[in-house]
């Protein structure tokens, strides 16, 4: 607020008691991926590289090796990322910058859409997926990720070109352009900020996606860390250690982000991203 | 039509994906309600009319899944909305430099992958020696079979309050300053400014925040379906969208019942629709919509 | 560098849903010719452009380039340069690179390009900051970038759309002599649309004046200020404006009010008398009136006058403005008097 309280430190302390259960559950998953025993938050005895075996071994109880899975969720939030960022972009600029009939109700179709709950449309979507011979394949579920989160790319990068300046489009048709030279050479380059926002949203939410693997993959060959992790969690002999291990390895990435670009992350989830 | 070949193959994509996504399945879901599509019958599925509808209000089992669906959904979302405000008011009232390390660290539930985050909720309320509840209470128990309720909700909450924090945030910085000048002037202290000047103007991004978030909160099941499975016992956390998952995809018995788990999401399709247009109607939509000034 | 084509719209009309924001307009630019198009904002004078560029679609009516029809022709076909109020230089291209942009969407090979990328920019004094990007020059130099832009690709038409408006008064004197010097150089037909009327008159070698739509006088500058069409362009061309009182010719002299003026050749009926203010005189006869304001403008001083209930602005030398509130007397010339009818249209004199 514009007029801080004289007596913000106090205001400090809250804050820092009702956060503390998040640092506390980062905490234990990072001491526990590292030590060999740990009572609450308290290491106890030597650091446990043993934690770490599931990176060398080839294959940890009958799972395909770690490495297959990490392939796959790479390919998996890499693909959605890409073709969620393209096809929303192209979208999004029909909707914003051209004349069609329709356009109103496409753009109303669009917010609705982004509202509405899709994930109570995976019963008919398992359905459909088998009809097309895509269930258990990646490329599936890439569809079925990119396309969920379609009307939310859409709608962000709507945004984005609807601030561009229609002088410069204008421009660029006199130079001799067509609409998909300027989409291409001059629209596109502007809006980098909402690739980039889109592209790091598409990222984090495909990396962590659970539900749609979960459902449309069955075979190990195409499991992803979700699915990998997921496994231990349904053994009768839960070893935290080991668990703690992979999922400090699956969430790097998003460790490593929140780390180095917290500024960022705060502006693209304030941009209207949705929970 | 042809001056509109360009804006149908831009738009071409993404109405393909769409269609076959959104559209179709609504569809689909309605239709596969009205067949006993099951295990058994996949290869010869036959229509039943509102069988499956019957079938599910005659389920003895449907009152405590509708009351399991309203405490999750009640309190999640009383939990949402109102850590949310505490958040954007508390990050607010510190230094900026303090404030914005705060919010980034609450994203991180948001954006740590799910099952990595379920995981870490297992861990702390396990048994000792490794879970930190048992620990610090003195008591060795799995909390989680204890008072799953509060782990359901504690686990869904620390994800959602962002949503409204976030938002709650940006209303408040968009509050002109001399407001705050004005309030200081006048003698009000802290808590009198926040009570007078901000949270009056808190009122319609609470509302969208509350309206938004029932709808999601009503039809997700991804945290509950990790942390407790609907368990523990029988039907502990069983809501309904997670039943009409379970009924579907995978059923404990082996049977998978298709038509009966479409006609409870089917439930779930015609609210989500008629809830997401009646947003369309409330948050003035045609505002947003400018026309092109380029006709070729 | 090719001569220009000559530029002719018929019945051009444009309407953006019930709204008509050009009506029915013909109009012709001869080869090489610089025409202003001038009016108020909303008056149709950027839509008109846009038609011709090829942004906007005509709703009826064609648009020539010489025996070409280019109405239906993508704007990338029709061959014209475009200059933008806001310049629209592409901001993650060097000046180098925007320049080059038309060339390279051409496909011209990349030594011709840098050899006419460097040629027009020479020629508009940008030679040297051709690898900085548009937001690490002035004004004045996006203009020019934005200038050479349009003219890379040697046009047939060159369009001006408020090319001067954004920069400040002292470069804009000197640009606008730099752009007619280069129209003429190059030979090229130029359209400038402009809400300035001194910009118009100093630049263009024929006017046309809208307003609401519509073309109410296409003329040379002179014509336009000795004989507006119609109180609209009377009121519109020159500054300060010409007054005009609403009154009735009699035939032999003009009534308004108290007001009676004696004229030659006066039509019947009622209508309006205009004068402009550089016409009418402070003198030791003539009507009485009382001085309201006066506003020296430094050479000159405007005198706001009540006179039989109408107050009218008259233009005098430094040296010779009256004190506020002092009684003078007001002549009117014989010369330089407009009529117009009680629709505003040009009724005399001849």
């Amino acid at each position: 607020m514009p007029l801080l309280p004289r007596n913000w430190p106090l205001w400090l302390v809250v804050l820092f008691l009702i956060t503390l259960p998040i640092g506390a559950g980062i905490l234990w998953l990072v001491l526990t991926a590292l030590y060999n025993q740990v009572h609450g938050l308290v290491p106890m005895g030597k650091l446990a590289p043993q934690n770490w075996r599931f990176l060398f071994e080839g294959s940890v109880g009958g799972r395909p090796s770690i490495w297959v899975a990490l392939k796959n969720s790479a390919v998996f939030a890499a693909a959605v990322a890409t073709l969620e960022v393209l096809i929303a972009s192209m979208a999004a600029y029909a909707i914003s910058r051209m004349k069609f009939p329709l356009r109103t109700p496409y753009l109303g179709m669009i917010l609705t859409l982004h509202a509405f709950p899709a994930v109570s449309l995976l019963i008919a979507i398992y359905y459909i997926l088998r009809l097309l011979g895509l269930f258990d394949t990646l490329i599936g579920v890439i569809l079925v990720k990119a396309s969920l989160d379609l009307p939310l790319g859409i709608w962000l990068m709507k945004g984005f070109f609807d601030q561009l300046s229609w002088d410069m489009e204008m421009a660029a048709l006199v130079d001799g352009a067509s609409r998909w030279t300027v989409f291409w050479r001059v629209a596109l380059p502007l809006v980098r900020p909402g690739i980039l926002a889109l592209g790091t949203f598409a990222l984090l939410s495909a990396w962590g996606e659970f539900i749609l693997p979960f459902t449309f993959i069955v075979s190990a060959k195409s499991w992803t860390l979700a699915l990998y992790m997921q496994s231990f969690m349904k053994e009768a002999f839960v070893d935290y250690g080991l668990m703690a291990a992979v999922g400090l390895f699956y969430a790097l990435p998003v460790f490593l982000l929140f780390l180095f670009g917290q500024r960022y992350l705060l502006n693209i989830y304030s941009g209207g991203v949705k929970g | 039509m042809r001056r509109y070949l360009t804006p149908f193959l831009f738009l071409g994509p993404a109405s393909l994906l769409i269609l076959l996504f959104f559209f179709t399945p609504v569809v689909a879901t309605l239709l596969l309600s009205f067949t006993d599509l099951a295990t058994t019958t996949f290869r010869h599925p036959s229509w039943v009319g509102l069988a499956n509808y019957r079938d599910l209000f005659a389920d003895p089992f449907l009152k405590k899944i509708l009351a399991n669906t309203a405490r999750y959904v009640g309190l999640t979302l009383a939990f949402n909305v109102g850590m949310g405000l505490l958040l954007a008011l508390v990050t607010s009232l510190v230094p900026e430099n303090w404030g914005d390390p705060f919010r980034a660290l609450w994203l991180l539930p948001r954006i740590l992958p799910p099952v990595v985050y379920v995981f870490i909720w297992q861990g702390m309320l396990a048994e000792a020696p490794m879970g930190l509840v048992s620990d610090l209470l003195g008591v060795s128990k799995n909390w989680l079979v204890e008072t799953p309720w509060v782990a359901v909700i504690l686990a869904n909450g620390f994800v959602g309050a962002s949503f409204g924090m976030l938002i709650f945030t940006s209303a408040i910085r968009a509050i002109p300053r001399e407001l705050f000048y004005a309030a200081a002037v006048d003698g009000a202290t802290t808590l009198q400014t926040i009570r007078r000047v901000v949270i009056p103007m808190l009122a319609w991004p609470i509302l969208f925040v509350t309206a938004y978030q029932t709808l999601s909160l009503l039809t997700s099941f991804e945290y509950i379906l990790l942390l407790t499975d609907g368990g523990p016992g029988f039907y502990g956390t069983e809501v309904w969208s997670l039943h009409a998952y379970h009924l579907a995809l995978s059923n404990y018995f082996g049977n998978v019942e298709f038509g009966l788990g479409a006609a409870m999401a089917a439930v779930l399709v015609v609210i989500g629709v008629v809830v997401s247009l009646f947003y369309l109607k409330i948050f003035n939509f045609r505002a947003l919509v400018t026309e092109p000034k380029i006709e070729v | 560098m090719s001569r220009g084509t000559s530029v002719r719209l018929q019945n051009l009309t444009k309407r953006f849903g019930r709204v008509v924001a050009v009506r029915d307009l013909d109009l012709e630019v001869n080869p090489g010719e610089l025409v202003a198009f001038l009016g108020p904002s909303g008056c149709g004078k950027t839509t008109t452009l846009l038609m011709i560029a090829g942004i906007y679609r005509p709703t009826a009516g064609h648009v020539y380039f010489g025996d070409r029809r280019v109405d239906p022709l993508h704007p990338r076909d029709r061959d014209v340069g475009m200059v933008f109020q806001s310049y629209a230089l592409y901001p993650h291209l060097t000046l180098f690179e925007n320049i080059a942009f038309p060339l390279r969407l051409k496909r011209v090979p990349g030594e011709e390009v840098k050899r006419r990328v460097k040629a027009t920019a020479e020629l508009l004094g940008i030679g040297g900051i051709l690898e900085r990007r548009p937001a690490q020059v002035s004004g004045g130099q996006q203009q020019r970038a934005a200038l050479a832009r349009a003219l890379v690709k040697e046009p047939q038409v060159l369009l001006l759309d408020e090319p001067l408006s954004n920069l400040d008064a002292q470069i804009r004197l000197s640009a606008r002599a730099e752009i007619r010097r280069l129209q003429r150089e190059l030979g090229v037909t130029a359209i400038l649309v402009t809400h300035d009327q001194a910009e118009a008159l100093a630049m263009a070698d024929r006017v046309a004046v809208f307003s609401m739509g519509e073309l109410q006088q296409y003329a040379t500058p002179e014509e336009l200020y000795h004989r507006p069409k119609n109180t609209f362009v009377a009121g519109f061309v020159g500054s300060p404006p010409m007054n005009l009182i609403e009154g009735e010719f009699t035939g032999d002299g003009f009534r308004s009010g108290e007001l009676r003026l004696p004229l030659r050749q006066a039509p019947l009926g009622r209508g309006w008398l205009g004068v402009r203010p550089e016409h009418l005189r402070i003198a030791g006869e003539g009507h009485p009136a009382r001085v309201l304001v006066v506003e020296p403008l430094g050479r000159e001083a405007i005198v706001i006058v009540e006179l039989f209930g109408h107050r009218l602005q008259i233009l005098v030398a430094e040296g010779e403005k009256p004190a506020p509130d002092a009684e003078v007397r007001v002549a009117f010339p014989a010369r330089a008097l407009h009529y117009f009818d009680a629709n505003g249209r040009r009724i005399g004199p001849e």
